[in-house]
């Protein structure tokens, strides 16, 4: 199967402990080469602006890893947006977060996130978890070349 | 992980080698599957209309497969209209198809299609795809709650 080359994944995501996971379960992913990490909605809005504007140094991201409960805006709303641009809207959002609350999975999907994956208790289980995640994303599927 | 009950998949696909290569994949893999397959984009969104009202015997998909080339509506066309449906519009779409145009992955992914996959050329390959695809969207990504899904409209 085909495989992008450059893989760029932007990770929304404001506990730091759990940035360092799933930067170490995308480190032994040959094929994503570039991980950026956020620590806020606000930030990732942000970046995303200046990959409109051909920053080099923030590359448009193949996919995005968005965690929920961040201070500040939230992840469901930073979706919202990103969903209502016409260029942003294309870019894969998969939803990482604790919770399991129906409502927060419902609320998701309809916002058109293109997964909702819990984040496990167990650093061993959530960098399975990742991994399984990075294999759909860039091993099975294929994502718009950035 | 996530749960493994047994999972409805809606298959939209016009080509019966293809569908008989899909059947055989997903035999024997971890969850157990209702595959229901219809030939063409009107014919899935009569499926989903039975199922929003609630008839015996139609199951919501879990998840639908997309072929891209089908003759009449067009998957595109298909994808537009689930996506502008309040009820449906939660079910995750993931395209099937032979084509690896970048025109034809921007085009799905912008109606919000939730994967892109190029089929596979033989048996083996269709299984490993299944294998990941179930993988991730019933073992390790939650499902809409069904009574979300099955919600009627009044």
């Amino acid at each position: 199967m085909d495989a992008l080359k450059t893989t760029v994944v932007l990770l929304v995501e404001d506990d730091a402990g759990d940035q360092k996971l799933v930067k170490k379960a995308l480190a032994n992913r040959e094929m994503v080469n570039k991980l950026y990490v956020v620590a806020s909605a606000e930030e990732a809005l942000e970046y995303l602006q200046r990959s409109k504007c051909g920053d080099v140094k923030s590359p448009r991201p193949n996919l995005i890893l968005l965690d929920l409960n961040m201070p500040g805006m939230g992840g469901k709303e930073f979706l919202r947006r990103i969903k209502a641009d016409d260029d942003l809207c294309s870019i894969p959002a998969v939803v990482l977060t604790v919770s399991d609350a129906e409502i927060d999975i419902y609320e998701t999907y309809k916002l058109k996130a293109a997964g909702y994956v819990q984040k496990r208790v167990s650093s061993k289980e959530f960098q399975k978890v990742v991994g399984e995640l990075a294999k759909y994303w860039f091993e099975t599927s294929l994502l718009v070349k950035s | 992980m996530g749960d493994l009950k047994s999972a409805v998949i809606l298959l939209v696909e016009d080509d019966p080698a293809d569908q008989k290569l899909i059947k055989k994949s997903m035999l024997n893999q971890k969850i157990d599957n209702e595959l229901i397959i219809v030939e063409t984009g009107e014919d899935a969104l009569e499926y989903l209309a039975h199922n929003k009202s609630n008839e015996a015997g139609y199951h919501t998909p879990d998840l639908i497969l997309l072929d891209l080339n089908m003759p009449g509506m067009g998957s595109r066309e298909f994808l537009r209209r689930l996506k502008a449906d309040d009820e449906l519009d939660t079910i995750p779409v993931v395209i099937l198809t032979t084509s690896d145009s970048e025109q034809d992955m921007l085009a799905t992914y912008k109606l919000q299609a939730a994967g892109y996959i190029k089929k596979p050329l033989t048996l083996n390959g269709f299984r490993k795809v299944f294998s990941q695809l179930q993988e991730y969207w019933f073992v390790i990504c939650k499902r809409v709650p069904r009574e979300q899904l099955s919600c009627t409209a009044n």
